[in-house]
């Protein structure tokens, strides 16, 4: 399975995803709290750009919020730009709808370079924390 | 060259009529088409701030609720014909009928004289400026509702120039519903010059039913109301007043409602009608069988868990000849071309819903489908 080089992880801010293409796909580059997250540029609903949206967070009311509004997530939430779904940007998982998720694929760090395994579906892409 | 039958269709394996898209038409683009003094109050609004679809006086929608970062991101415009033809192209769409975004709350204007002085304006700007066979944009007609008079004269005017192919008829804020025999006029030249007349709603908080929505915090209760709720109120009047009985040749569109709701009017309408068979005294047939010759633009299009249940519901009302495809682009419900195109239909039906039975509809100079 081919490992394709992103760029210096030092150049990977949050919110603002490195892309990088191999044939068709394009993959995405997150950084998070503790490392970085790849996915696919194609959201399962309609296909759109998602990685291309805004990185913010949401709304919720629960009862651990009292069922008041409450704004959680800041900088975990990942939405696409056609249809403003919302993706848990650590784990990939369509909010409030789990089953759905997006392509991911595992992250490695070496000596300060980012890099992407295609390959099998990545349940979780744990890499390690940014060097 | 042939296509493998066996593969399944893609994109550009069929030929796309899109039936409804949006030009967005800021006021200052409107002005130098509008009459006076009309023209002082564009100048005016054109200066000042503008949100999206949300200009007193202009586009109204008494937008009630707290903002939140990094939503309404759907909030795009398509400001010129170049810029909907690059769209419709990445989009893989051969066909765009035009609507309007701002004006799409028109028929909220209580001063008449200023609505139908919009609704010419629109109409000579499009005229100008959009519609081009050449570049598969086409013209929906606005018929200002306020004055239906003004309205079947814009109708007879544009409707003997062949990039315009429909009549658009608003349905926020309007008062009374379509159904009302003071929009005969408009019916009889939509017929007279051969355009379907499409109903097309939009979101607003506004007194008229069912828009007074006032009391409602969220949009996700509000927007089906705008559209489908809306839609159905108006098919209702429509059926009950026997548009389609004076009006035989004229073919009605339903745009940005799907299809899931048709069932359910033809089969409360027809109880109706067999229990209240007064209130409708126009009929010669159950309502039903009106319902079933009208048209229905798929956006938003319905994503059942079973997506062989929506075929189901199409045929619920013999809709395989009557449902035709929508996006609503660039709006931030916009449905993909692929989303429908993917649906478990057989290439047939693929093919009348993305484009065949709309090319018929609006006759549509296109002699020869994509192979």
């Amino acid at each position: 399975m081919p490992r394709i080089r992103v760029g210096p992880a030092d150049e990977i801010q949050p919110g603002q995803p490195a892309f990088v293409k191999h044939g068709d796909i394009e993959i995405a580059v997150f950084r998070v709290d503790d490392g970085f997250r790849a996915y696919r540029n194609r959201c399962p609903h309609q296909q759109g750009p998602v990685c291309t949206g805004p990185v913010s967070g949401t709304l919720v009311a629960t009862a651990d919020t009292d069922w008041r509004l409450a704004w959680v997530l800041e900088g975990r939430v990942l939405i696409c730009p056609w249809h403003s779904m919302e993706f848990d940007l650590d784990t990939g998982r369509r909010l409030r709808a789990q089953s759905e998720r997006l392509r991911a694929y595992p992250v490695e760090v070496r000596e300060g370079e980012v890099f992407v395994q295609l390959g099998p579906r990545s349940a979780r892409p744990v890499t390690p924390s940014p060097a | 060259m042939t296509r493998d039958s066996r593969k399944p269709l893609g994109l550009d394996d069929v030929f796309i009529v899109d039936c409804d898209v949006h030009a967005n038409e800021p006021p200052e683009a409107l002005a130098p088409y509008i009459d006076m003094p009309w023209r002082r109050s564009l100048e005016l609004l054109g200066r000042g701030p503008q949100r999206y679809l949300d200009i007193p006086g202009y586009a109204p929608i008494l937008n009630l609720d707290p903002p939140f970062p990094d939503r309404g991101l759907g909030n795009r415009t398509v400001t010129t014909a170049r810029q909907m033809r690059d769209d419709l192209d990445e989009l893989s769409i051969n066909v765009g009928i035009l609507f309007p975004d701002n004006l799409l709350k028109i028929a909220v204007f209580p001063h008449v004289d200023y609505a139908a002085a919009l609704g010419r304006a629109y109409n000579a700007w499009l005229a100008d400026a959009w519609v081009s066979r050449e570049e598969g944009l086409y013209g929906a007609v606005l018929a200002v509702p306020q004055d239906p008079k003004n309205a079947a004269d814009q109708i007879r005017t544009y409707g003997a120039d062949d990039r315009f192919v429909a009549v658009y008829l608003p349905v926020a804020g309007l008062r009374p519903l379509w159904g009302d025999r003071m929009y005969d006029p408009i019916y009889e030249a939509a017929e007279e010059m051969g355009l379907p007349v499409m109903l097309h709603s939009v979101g607003i908080i506004h007194p008229h039913f069912p828009f007074n929505l006032e009391h409602v915090e969220s949009r996700i209760v509000r927007h089906p109301i705008n559209h489908e709720f809306a839609l159905m109120a108006n098919l209702f009047t429509m059926i009950a007043n026997g548009v389609p009985v004076r009006y035989p040749d004229l073919d009605i569109v339903f745009t940005e409602g799907g299809v899931s709701w048709v069932p359910f009017c033809m089969w409360r309408m027809d109880k109706e009608y067999a229990e209240i068979p007064t209130g409708a005294p126009y009929l010669e047939r159950p309502p039903s069988e009106y319902i079933k010759e009208m048209y229905f633009c798929t956006q938003p299009i319905e994503e059942p868990a079973r997506s062989r249940d929506l075929l189901t519901m199409i045929d619920l009302f013999d809709g395989r000849d009557k449902v035709i495809f929508a996006s609503d682009w660039p709006h931030h419900d916009f449905d993909h071309p692929r989303t429908v195109l993917n649906m478990p239909f057989d290439a047939d039906l693929k093919r009348n819903i993305m484009g065949e039975t709309a090319r018929r509809l609006f006759k549509l100079p296109i002699p020869v489908p994509v192979a």
